[in-house]
């Protein structure tokens, strides 16, 4: 029996005594930054192999007694948390963080794509940092943001957060393609914003021409608040009222005046309103 | 009395044997049980900006966060693009993608038991096209050579991810674990 656990013990310490002299150790950087070289050092005796695991990719490297083990910047891509281990005979591990790199590509998310002039907190504007590896540069980096029409605009300067930056303006009050354009650095990223007119404003009408059987009436040119041209293809809606009952007609705005034709009477009265918004009314027949 | 002492000690010996082989092949099942089960993940809504979240968003996040994490331990274990897919889209994906094929042409996995996430929405973007979430995730990590583990670790990670509406779900689209502050 005493021959049994004697015999034990010592295949026991010799086993731990081959493990320790394989295990040997991992000299590991501290501050690695994705794209940028590292070297890791190896101890102990004999030939092994070194796995080098991140969240994206897996580095394989045969690896000498003594030897430092060159990782080259292109080929460390991936930023987070990696597991190194190195295999000889036993495995001994360890794990270490690589940092993103300095941003240099920004994913920009700009809403609406389409917007109607002097609507408050309207646009918004969203950006992602990227290292050139795509890694997110979750460090706060201050990004531009500019949004003009023809020259005139706003330019702000917002501070990432948790590696994103945000901002929300209004648009202007002239219509046209405004540019919208976040920047860091060299980087920068552009997207377009269609600023339309709003709501008519002051919508009018008057008759244009009158015969036995029909009524035409027009609009005078349908402009927004801040006098830009409200879009052809808006809907403009006429409505008659008289003893016969209600006539309406949706017509859409072209060239920038609405038309329409309504069955003559002579004694009516006539709406018009675009949207929210309600025109003059005419009265039509009688003395008129 | 010698005699005795040698049949005690096979019997203790057969019974080790029995229970070393017992263990070996439960030991694997429940692994693989609790790899296959639904992470439990608690969302924290209460903080986020610059839009609340709206219930059913709510509800689909957690549903979706969490097949995200199933499909990521899926994807790893086996060295299998397919549960990415649905999942994933953008910057994650293709990242995930590269590590699985690494993981492949390198013989190795890696098994992912998921003890949890505690997550906080951080962000919503004001069209609601977009979510960013901070998640303290209690992982435990095996790498395995063949079906040897060579390394082993359990430790709470900090991810940042964002995850973005797409046709039938929200979808896992950048993600980045950092050192926890």
């Amino acid at each position: 029996m005493r021959t049994l656990i004697l015999f034990l013990l010592i295949t026991a310490v010799c086993w731990f005594a081959v493990d320790s002299a394989n295990a040997g150790d991992l000299r590991l950087p501290q501050n690695a930054v994705a794209g940028q070289p590292i070297s890791i050092g190896v101890g102990g005796d004999g030939d092994g192999t070194l796995y080098l695991i991140g969240p994206s990719q897996v580095i394989k490297r045969n690896v000498k007694q003594g030897n430092e083990v060159q990782i080259p910047g292109e080929e460390l891509r991936s930023a987070g948390r990696w597991i190194a281990i190195l295999r000889r005979g036993a495995s001994q591990s360890e794990t270490f963080w690589v940092n993103p790199g300095p941003p240099e590509n920004l994913s920009f998310l700009a809403r609406p794509s389409r917007v109607p002039v002097s609507q408050q907190n309207a646009i918004s504007g969203t950006v992602f940092l990227f290292d050139k590896f795509n890694n997110w540069v979750l460090q706060p980096v201050p990004v531009n943001f500019n949004l003009s029409v023809n020259g005139a605009g706003i330019s702000r300067v917002v501070t990432s957060r948790n590696g994103v930056a945000w901002i929300e303006t209004s648009s202007a009050s002239r219509e046209g393609a405004a540019q919208f354009i976040a920047s860091v650095g060299s980087a920068s990223v552009r997207r377009v914003i269609q600023q339309v007119a709003s709501q008519p404003c002051n919508l009018r009408m008057h008759v244009s021409q009158r015969t036995q059987t029909r009524i035409i009436v027009e609009t005078d040119p349908v402009r927004d608040c801040t006098g830009n041209a409200v879009p052809d293809g808006t809907i403009v809606t006429f409505t008659q009222n008289d003893k016969k009952g209600r006539s309406t007609v949706d017509a859409r705005i072209k060239k920038g005046i609405a038309r329409a034709e309504l069955p003559a009477s002579d004694n009516a009265m006539i709406s018009v309103a675009a949207g929210y918004t309600l025109g003059n009314e005419l009265h039509v027949g009688g003395g008129q | 009395m010698k005699a005795r002492q040698i049949t005690t000690l096979i019997r203790i010996l057969v019974l080790s044997v029995g229970v070393a082989l017992a263990l070996s092949g439960v030991l694997p099942l429940l692994i693989r049980a609790l790899a296959d089960a639904k992470p439990s993940i608690e969302v924290n809504f209460d903080n986020t900006g610059p839009r609340q979240v709206e219930d059913t968003t709510q509800k689909a996040i957690v549903r979706d966060y969490s097949a995200a994490w199933q499909a990521i331990a899926a994807a790893l274990a086996n060295n299998n693009q397919a549960p990415l897919r649905q999942n994933f889209a953008g910057f994650a994906l293709d990242q995930l993608t590269q590590r699985v094929k690494d993981q492949q042409s390198n013989g190795v996995k890696t098994r992912i038991i998921d003890h949890g996430h505690k997550v906080e929405a951080i962000f919503y973007s004001k069209d609601g096209s977009a979510m960013q979430l901070r998640d303290t995730a209690s992982i435990e990590t095996q790498v395995l050579e063949g079906d040897t583990v060579i390394h082993s670790d359990q430790a709470q990670i900090q991810y940042y991810v964002v995850m973005t509406s797409a046709e039938d779900r929200w979808k896992l689209r950048v993600m980045e674990s950092a050192p926890g502050k």
